[in-house]
């Protein structure tokens, strides 16, 4: 019996000092919510004209996630900083990612309904529409204050009906980072605006022969060959028509011709296998940088960190077109936005945190156009006295894109829920075509009939 | 007597020092624990899950009833009968090849020295470690193309291997990490082995038998239970391979090391099909339910039972 007495003693003892533990972080929360505020209210005494604004606030948590690469984080989480000590009301937690591993949470957040407060997404958003807090109102009310950008830069992080689902971090476009020196090694001619897919083909074998490199480097297969591929067959065909409700082509042919090059290349050693692209992280270990291949596929914005990586000079042109005096199918796209999520309960902090990371100066000063081109005028001029060359070529290469022949179309800046399926059916098609399962007739047809069913 | 006078102290309390004294309460008290764990993140995430395998859920709309339609077009995957196909085929090669090193290992750390212990723990590490990022990450160095194991490869003047570029090499840097950590199926053999009496040695060594012969006439048949015991375990943690395949090669290439666990989070998480990845799910638990009965229905005829003989 004493013995039992002695166990409930002791168990209930536990008990409550569970309870009191738990307890004392709420207390130590608010402790610690106190010292914040009255930090606030020495700061805000300090500046005599803020003091009535500061001193009510409650504190407020905020989180936000992103993806990207090294140099993207630590300017990033300067920038939070920087906020933080300038709302020290606002505590932002933070979750660097790279792109697969933020999507795949993002996926399971959005299931669990706790979705970050602030979070970035591509072209992809209307996949996640549900989650968005539209950005409409508080442009109406002047929480987010967009005159010191223009329509068309807003139109690009909108809906297809003109409600602002975030706003722009930046414009991108797609381009070929290459090597001029390997390519003179090689004796091979440096790329031109007008350059197609044949020439890269040979330009691959070429180096590949002479150098024993690898020609190219690991490409956004579903871009160059789908997404972009398709619209430099002609102006308005797209792999979705403009309304994102269907395939905005009819000849599945015009998918095979680059699955056909892909498995050509890999076959003659001139563009790694599927084993090699595996070894490649992110753009900072990617064959170019270590010398390892002459050229490879960039989003411009990324080509700074390529050209910190590598060391050397690099140089940055369009894709390779289908035809000489076709379509360039690249254009100036948002490269990502940020967003306010439904989940949250602080959407005007989150707004208000948006709105200071895309416009603010001294913001922008150390993101330094890493998302890419800012889209607030004042930014973009600020940003403009001290860029380094690497970053004069990228700003002098979207002004290229840019100038392209479009043939009056404007672009769609959303693709369709379903394009992770077909993009995922896609790579593993052109997969069967590298291992000779498939021919590329056949895959392409197969991914046609696959991307049509989805609709 | 005793009987009467423990009946005469209870019946002194109240109700609820009885229902507190009480040997069920004291007893589900502290199973709690694990009863709610269990509930919680077992049974109702399984019975979610089979909803879930009826429905289109693709975790961010409502999700509609549909039927058993998922399980049906199953069998229409050819990725999803390709995964199956390469899952069984890493479950034949690396199970045998785990359970036959475990126990080749525990066979020689059986045998009288000081050093036993330091070396059972040496051996047991990479089970510890092994499930873990880190370790697949560092396989994936070793293996890449210019790795360790090609550069030693190719200073002994053997071909490099393109390990994860070639279909049917890919599997293999996987099968060899898993036998690496044999280290649990180790320990749990040489607990078996020392089980065995050392009198049944003794006498076929008196009747002449050699090492050859003691090992199978009396070292397997008493280990037999053993076995059965790590084979199961291990086809059932084989089946669900993840960790490796998932860090080292994507699923690459070409679907090579697409493992069945590895293709759910693919259609579930990636690209964001719940209802059709629960489905494989059950049809998985459904598979490896299958493959345990056979090991159990045939064990009568290859496990030694001391209490049948």
């Amino acid at each position: 019996m004493k013995m039992k007495q002695f166990l409930a003693v002791v168990l209930s003892a536990a008990m409550m000092l569970g309870l009191a533990a738990c307890g004392d972080k709420t207390v130590s929360n608010s402790d610690s919510a106190s010292v914040s505020a009255s930090k606030t209210s020495v700061s805000a005494s300090a500046s005599a004209s803020e003091s009535t604004e500061t001193e009510e606030k409650e504190p407020v948590t905020l989180r936000m996630a992103w993806w990207g690469s090294q140099t993207r984080h630590d300017r990033t989480v300067a920038v939070i900083e920087l906020y933080e000590s300038l709302n020290p009301h606002v505590t932002i937690e933070y979750e660097p990612m790279d792109f697969e591993g933020y999507f795949n949470k993002l996926a399971t957040l959005v299931a669990s309904n706790d979705v970050w407060d602030i979070f970035q997404l591509g072209s992809n958003f209307p996949t996640y529409q549900s989650k968005i807090y539209l950005l409409n109102d508080f442009i109406k009310d002047g929480t987010i204050d967009v005159s010191g950008t223009t329509d068309a830069f807003l139109r690009i992080a909108a809906d297809e009906k003109g409600n602002q689902v975030g706003l722009c971090s930046g414009v991108n476009t797609y381009g070929i980072a290459y090597d001029p020196e390997l390519f003179k090694q090689a004796g091979v001619a440096e790329p031109t605006q007008n350059w197609t897919w044949e020439d890269y083909k040979n330009a691959c074998l070429t180096i590949h022969e002479k150098l024993g490199i690898y020609g190219s480097s690991k490409f956004d297969d579903w871009q160059a060959g789908a997404s972009m591929g398709i619209n430099q067959e002609g102006f308005g065909i797209g792999f979705f028509t403009k309304t994102n409700d269907g395939l905005g082509f009819t000849d599945y042919k015009m998918l095979s011709d680059y699955m056909q090059m892909r498995a050509d290349l890999v076959d003659a050693g001139a563009y790694p296998d599927p084993g090699a692209c595996k070894e490649i992280s992110d753009i900072e270990n990617d064959f170019v940088v270590s010398g390892e291949a002459a050229m490879t596929w960039v989003a411009s914005n990324q080509f700074v960190s390529l050209c910190n990586a590598a060391g050397r000079e690099l140089k940055l042109i369009n894709p390779p077109r289908k035809k000489a005096d076709g379509p360039a199918g690249v254009s100036i796209q948002s490269s990502q936005m940020l967003c306010v999520s439904q989940d949250s309960k602080h959407p005007d902090e989150a707004a208000k945190f948006i709105q200071f990371f895309q416009s603010s100066i001294d913001a922008n000063k150390i993101l330094l156009a890493e998302r890419g081109i800012p889209t607030f005028t004042a930014v973009r001029e600020a940003l403009a006295g001290d860029l380094t060359d690497v970053e004069k070529a990228v700003y002098e290469y979207v002004d290229v894109v840019g100038s392209f022949d479009t043939g009056g179309e404007s672009v769609n800046p959303a693709s369709p829920a379903c394009t992770d399926t077909i993009k995922e059916q896609y790579n593993y098609y052109l997969e069967k075509v590298i291992y000779k399962e498939m021919t590329a007739d056949e895959a392409a047809k197969a991914l046609y009939d696959f991307a049509a069913s989805q609709f | 007597m005793l009987r009467s006078k423990t009946t005469g102290n209870e019946s002194g309390r109240t109700p609820w020092n009885r229902f507190l004294y009480n040997n069920n309460t004291v007893g589900y008290t502290f199973a709690s624990p694990f009863i709610i764990g269990f509930l919680v993140f077992t049974i109702i995430p399984m019975l979610s899950s089979l909803y879930y395998s009826c429905t289109n859920y693709n975790m961010i709309e409502k999700e509609t009833f549909i039927g058993i339609a998922n399980y049906v077009n199953l069998f229409k995957d050819e990725r999803f009968i390709n995964s199956v196909l390469v899952t069984l085929q890493y479950v034949v090669f690396s199970v045998p090849l785990k359970l036959a090193f475990a126990l080749f290992i525990a066979f020689l750390l059986t045998r009288p020295s000081r050093l036993v212990s330091f070396y059972r723990s040496l051996y047991y590490l990479p089970s510890l470690i092994g499930g873990s990022v880190a370790v697949a990450l560092v396989w994936k160095e070793l293996f890449a193309r210019k790795g360790l194991i090609n550069t030693n490869l190719g200073k002994l003047g053997i071909h490099t291997v393109n390990w994860f570029g070639n279909m049917s090499a890919a599997k293999w840097p996987i099968i060899l990490m898993t036998a690496w950590q044999f280290g649990s199926s180790m320990l749990i053999f040489a607990a078996g082995l020392k089980e065995i009496p050392s009198s049944y040695y003794e006498a076929a060594k008196i009747d002449g038998a050699n090492g050859w012969q003691i090992f199978w006439r009396i070292t397997m048949p008493c280990l037999s239970p053993v076995i059965m015991f790590n084979l199961i375990m291990q086809l059932i943690s084989s089946f669900m391979v993840f960790t490796q395949a998932f860090v080292i090669t994507g699923g690459g290439p070409n679907d090579a090391t697409m493992y069945y666990a590895l293709y759910v989070y693919k259609q579930g998480i990636q690209t964001r099909n719940m209802g059709y990845a629960s489905a494989m799910s059950w049809v998985m638990l459904l598979i490896m339910g299958t493959i345990t009965a056979i090991v159990f229905k045939t064990s009568k005829h290859w496990v030694f039972n001391e209490s049948e003989s």
